[in-house]
């Protein structure tokens, strides 16, 4: 349980990290809340030769709304994101920040780390592909905004490049009248989502005037399940419709069998979650309070 | 007054909640050398060499060591098993070859436990992978064997058989016949992992700190293992993070360290294992698959006869095993009054994780068998579960098993109608019509559970019967230190059940004094000289042979005591009461002013003695009492005796739904009924029964251990083996009767195994909202994927079959 021999480094801004990063090369790494990279380092299954912190770099951890656009800093936690008004104003973002792992992890854990590290049963890559957001980097060669669909491009892989990093998320504000829900099926709270489900809505009445849809810990990266949007765009809500998408979402996911269940297993639970999340998203467009949390064994 | 019955505040809390406890790891030292231990990747590999000259060059490394060490230094362990299962080699390392995935292959003492895993990294092994066998009935065909040298992966085989079977079959109304079961892998994953410190100090002797819970057990492997006389190992353990069992067998590593100290001049070794490790080789708990059962019933649903087939799969070693096979029968026929059984017991090594004694050790595999089988005969036949039970429950106690074994006290109905209650049954019986006839899937399940405790240790001559081991025992020490103190010294070598506290309320009681006027040392040490061969916190124990060595303590010192007093005092004994007085304890003739306190007694044994002239040379107020419960040594050949003296029993009810999107089993309501006799302590009886009960559901719901068919493990992080947390657990609704032992000094029954009381009834209620979707239980883990597959492959058509006339 103890990492192989690195180098610690404290960058002081986002030009220093980029220039330590840089000039380390290869073997440096960028160091935010730890709560994947530590892990790895401490089964050695990842040596870097040097860290480079960039946690004390200031301005990082702010969430500002303006131009139709809401920004979170990178090194934001998913505790803080969660305690936010982002989080009441927008419930999706806060089902989402409440539901990672314990209080420990979401008080060290930062958005910006969730999605540098590809994984796709972390949180924030679905969810964020949901509203439809971009990834901010900043590196040798400037600054550039990806997003998120393809900023997570391969299992634990990243676009991002030699010394760059990400400063921070943004996505649109939502529409006024549209609202989303993410929900997940998970073993117990320290334990990554089963499956999960996000899914954004604009309404008018009962009809779907838009959607996106986003699967997590259902493939090799977060899948934009457009097949499922396809089946609510421009249709009346009806049980029917919603159980076309959900069986739509559940054909193109790419689960994969672990100790979580087999793939017929969490095609199932994407049905089921695509279906939750529809009820909530509706009923949050209609102006009600609604409490979700993922679903616990 | 009496202190016993008392929910007393555990003494230990006041270090522990203070962060003041010290676990093994917590121990530090000048010079400590930390061990790092290699482990192979395969299941079953061959080791064709190893290299260490690269991690021996690494400065800050003082040792390593391989086989070759282990051979040259170390005889194997003793084994438990007869005809070739004796012939086992088992090291702590690996030699010519690697028989399950987590085996010590190499092991680096270094300045720093970093350096040790950097040193480890460079050992280079050579390995060839052979193909492993990673099932107990492909084990039992003998292609691929664990262990070469003993020519079969069978290690135990033998018939219990009791009763007329035959005729019992011939009489019956109806025959149900269960294809197969399986009782699934878990273990208890204390919250502490296994560590050990150890010095081979320059005397030739060595000592151990650390967490193993029987120690008394494991300084008789250790010794001959490490080619040492027993006395030259002192073993010590403090503050131990819970053990379940699971640590009975950390001497392997215990003995690791030991020599890594001693090929290091005496330094000072440590190891701490990692979850990984822990999950990965620490021990499992016993798996077990039932083959070709067959149930005889009467007209009414009485069982009259059992026959089946049970397969142990115990894993690459036999530590500890087969006892299994024997421990089982302590609750052959459960809490069922049939005479008539005939079980073929058999076991056989695999390409997996040694299993080890696990919070109720084999009794739950036999429990959780015998209750699928009342359930599945209950489904079958169309009799409602609860009167199933009350049909064939045992019901006048003290009651001679057919096998021999005494059921000391208990009443299984009165349980269940307490736990009904607890759970609102008609309630939910009500609801659960209700919800099915909407097509909804709720059960409710009933769990009948015996904690057998007390182990005759006879037993295990029945397994083999060169084995010298019978009874039981177990030793306290109490003494009036200088100053009167009032000083016991357990035997037990707790981790975590507050015996500390629990002691101290039989003393106070005893001497007629405050329990915080008693002092109970912490931990163990074998040089206290408490210890006996069966010292330990397992097997259901304490409370019996823990306290009655204590009860028999107080009765020597108090007779010393009054001796002493009268003599003091100028009194007969008759007249003199024991108390608290202005002064502390005290005796005092009664109704005068006439008194001796504790410090006065004490100081003339140990200080003053001349005041004596001579007179009670017996008198030291040093007292030590040994308990032996009153076992014989059983019927080898017949499989005939007593095996434990206590039953404490659980009767458990689960209401269920499961929700048809997710196949979650929630749990609407769970009632928690407990029986161990007289009650020492109430909140640490309930405490422990709350966490068997936690333990239990995790293990049917959430926990399991699976390998892939090269026998790599698939859950072997707490991401991938996910323990039951909080936010799992249902409400308990807890209720207690007590129906004292007639077989022990104070009526109380050893408790806290809860003998997987939740698995049971998990399985049961599961079965019960599924049978209508054409569902029986076969496996004990019910997960929401197992489940899921359930609904999908509804098996009853091939699992049961019903033959009545
Ligand atoms: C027990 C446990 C349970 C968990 N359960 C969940 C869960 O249910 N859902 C979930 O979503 N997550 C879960 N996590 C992961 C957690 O959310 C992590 O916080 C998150 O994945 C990583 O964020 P971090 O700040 O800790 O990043 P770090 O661990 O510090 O870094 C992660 C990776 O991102 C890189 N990195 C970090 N920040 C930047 C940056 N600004 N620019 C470039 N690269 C960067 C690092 O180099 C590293 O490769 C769990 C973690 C644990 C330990």
């Amino acid at each position: 349980m103890y990492p192989a021999p690195f180098r610690y480094h404290r960058a002081g801004s986002v030009a220093e990290a980029i220039r330590m990063l840089g000039d380390i090369g290869e073997g440096a790494r960028a160091l935010a809340g730890g709560q994947s990279l530590l892990v790895l380092l401490k089964v050695r299954f990842d040596e870097p030769t040097d860290l480079v912190d960039l946690a004390r770099i200031p301005d990082l951890d702010t969430i500002d709304q303006g131009n139709g656009e809401i920004r979170i800093g990178a090194l934001t936690t998913h505790a803080s994101i969660a305690r936010s008004e982002l989080s009441t104003a927008i419930p999706i973002v806060g089902d989402c920040a409440n539901g990672i792992a314990d209080n420990q992890v979401r008080s060290r854990g930062t958005i910006g780390g969730n999605v540098c590290s590809g994984d796709p049963s972390c949180d924030w890559p679905t969810l964020l592909a949901t509203l439809d957001a971009q990834v901010h980097c900043e590196g040798p060669d400037g600054k550039r905004a990806v997003p998120v669909t393809e900023f997570v491009e391969d299992l634990y892989a990243t676009v991002l490049g030699q010394g760059e990093i990400v400063t921070g998320i943004s996505f649109p504000t939502p529409a006024v009248g549209s609202a989303g829900a993410y929900v997940g099926f998970k073993r117990c709270a320290p334990a990554y989502p089963t499956s999960s489900v996000g899914l954004q809505l604009a309404l008018n009445g009962d009809d779907c005037e838009d959607v996106r849809i986003a699967l997590g810990s259902s493939g090799l990266t977060s899948i934009h399940a457009t097949d499922a949007e396809a089946e609510l765009r421009g249709k009346t809500l009806t049980d029917d419709v919603i159980a076309k998408a959900a069986e739509a979402a559940a054909a193109q996911a790419e689960p994969i069998e672990d100790q979580r269940g087999s793939e017929d297993f969490k095609r199932s639970l994407i049905d089921t979650l695509v279906k939750r999340g529809v009820g909530v998203a509706r009923r949050r467009c209609a102006g009600e309070t609604v409490e979700v949390s993922h679903e616990y064994y | 007054m009496s202190w016993v019955g008392k929910s007393l505040r555990r003494k230990e809390d006041d270090r522990l909640v203070r962060g003041h406890g010290l676990f093994t790891d917590d121990e530090l030292g000048e010079g400590m050398l930390h061990l790092y231990i290699l482990r192979s990747p395969y299941a079953h590999a061959r080791i064709n060499s190893i290299d260490t000259s690269a991690a021996e060059a690494l400065p800050g490394v003082a040792c390593v060591l391989t086989g070759k060490d282990v051979l040259e230094h170390c005889d194997p362990y003793m084994q438990l098993g007869p005809g070739p299962t004796a012939e086992i080699l088992d090291y702590s390392l690996a030699r010519d070859k690697a028989l399950y995935q987590g085996e010590p292959v190499a092991a680096v003492a270094a300045e720093t436990p970093q350096l040790a895993m950097d040193a480890g990294q460079l050992i280079d092994v050579d390995y060839d992978m052979l193909d492993a066998v990673m099932d107990v009935e492909t084990a039992l065909e003998n292609e691929i064997l664990v262990h070469d040298n003993i020519g079969t992966n069978q290690t135990w085989n033998g018939v219990y058989e009791y009763g007329d079977v035959d005729q019992a079959f011939a009489d019956a109304a109806h025959v149900v016949k269960i294809d197969r079961l399986h009782f699934h892998r878990y273990s208890s994953t204390p919250l502490e992992n296994n560590a050990c410190v150890a010095e081979w100090t320059r005397h030739g002797e060595v000592e151990f700190l650390c967490n193993n819970n029987f120690a008394g057990f494991a300084k008789q492997l250790l010794a001959p293992g490490l080619r040492l006389p027993i006395e030259k190992i002192r073993v010590r353990t403090f503050d131990v993070g819970g053990a379940f069992g699971n640590k009975i067998w950390n001497y392997v590593y215990m003995a690791l360290c030991a020599l890594a100290s001693k090929k290091t001049g005496g330094r000072r070794v440590k190891w701490s294992e990692i979850r990984t490790e822990h999950l990965l080789a620490s021990g499992h708990g016993n798996e077990r698959t039932y083959l070709d059962t067959e149930v005889a019933l009467d007209g009414d649903g009485v069982i009259t006869a059992i026959r089946s087939r049970h397969l142990d799969d115990c894993g690459a070693y036999t530590r500890y095993e087969p006892l299994g096979c024997v421990i089982f029968s302590q609750v052959l026929a459960a809490t069922y009054k049939l005479r008539n059984i005939r079980i073929e017991m058999t076991q056989a090594v695999t390409n997996k994780c040694p299993v080890v004694p696990n919070r109720g050790y084999s009794r739950m595999q036999q429990l959780w068998f015998m209750e699928r089988v009342v359930d599945i005969c209950a489904h079958e036949l169309g009799i409602p579960a609860d009167e199933m039970r009350l049909k064939n429950y045992i019901t006048d106690f003290p009651y001679e098993t057919p096998n021999g074994c005494v059921y000391d006290s208990g009443d299984y109905p009165k349980m269940l109608d307490m736990a009904k209650e607890l759970v609102e049954w008609d309630k939910w019986v009500a609801y659960r019509d209700e919800a099915r006839a909407a097509g909804r899937h709720v059960g409710i399940g009933i769990g009948t559970t015996l904690d057998s405790g007390t182990n005759n240790f006879g037993q295990a001559q029945i397994m083999n019967p060169y084995l010298p081991f019978s009874g039981n025992a177990e030793a306290c020490i109490i003494r009036l230190d200088f100053d009167g103190a009032v000083v016991v010294t357990l035997g037990t070598g707790p981790s975590g059940q507050g015996h500390e506290t629990s002691a101290s309320q039989v003393v106070a009681d005893e001497l007629n004094i405050d329990p915080a006027m008693v002092t109970v040392r912490s931990g163990f040490d074998t040089n206290w000289n408490t210890f006996v061969g069966h010292s330990g916190s397992y097997a259901s124990q304490f409370a019996v042979t823990g306290l009655s060595a204590v009860h028999g303590a107080c009765q020597k010192l108090k007779a010393e005591m009054r001796q002493l007093a009268a003599f003091m005092l100028e009194a007969s004994e008759e007249d003199l009461v024991l108390g608290v007085g202005d002064e502390g304890p005290e005796l005092r003739v009664k109704g005068t002013d006439k008194f001796v306190n504790y410090w006065a007694m004490s100081n003339i044994v140990n200080n003053n003695n001349a005041v004596l002239q001579g007179e009670l040379p017996d008198v030291t107020l040093n007292v030590r009492h040994v308990y032996r419960p009153p076992f014989k040594v059983p019927d080898v050949e017949k499989k005939f005796g007593n095996l434990t003296l206590t039953y404490a029993a659980q009767l458990h009810i689960a209401v269920v739904e499961i929700d048809p999107a997710t196949s979650r089993v929630e749990i609407k309501a769970y009632a928690a009924v407990d029986d161990c006799g007289t009650v020492i302590n109430p909140q640490i009886a309930h405490g422990q029964v709350h966490g068997a009960t936690v333990h239990g559901i995790g293990a049917a719901i959430m926990e399991s251990f699976d390998y892939d068919e090269t026998g790599n493990l698939l859950t072997s992080t707490f991401s991938d083996y996910c323990p039951i947390t909080s936010v799992n657990t249902p409400d308990i609704a807890y209720g207690n009767i007590e129906t004292p032992s007639p077989f022990s000094y104070n009526g109380a029954k050893g408790m806290g195994e809860g003998g997987g009381a939740p698995v049971h009834t998990m399985s049961a209620a599961v079965q019960d909202a599924l049978h209508g979707a054409g569902v029986i239980v076969t496996d004990s883990f019910t997960s929401p994927p197992r489940v899921f597959d359930m609904i999908r492959n509804p098996n009853r058509e091939t699992a049961v079959s019903v033959d009545s006339r």
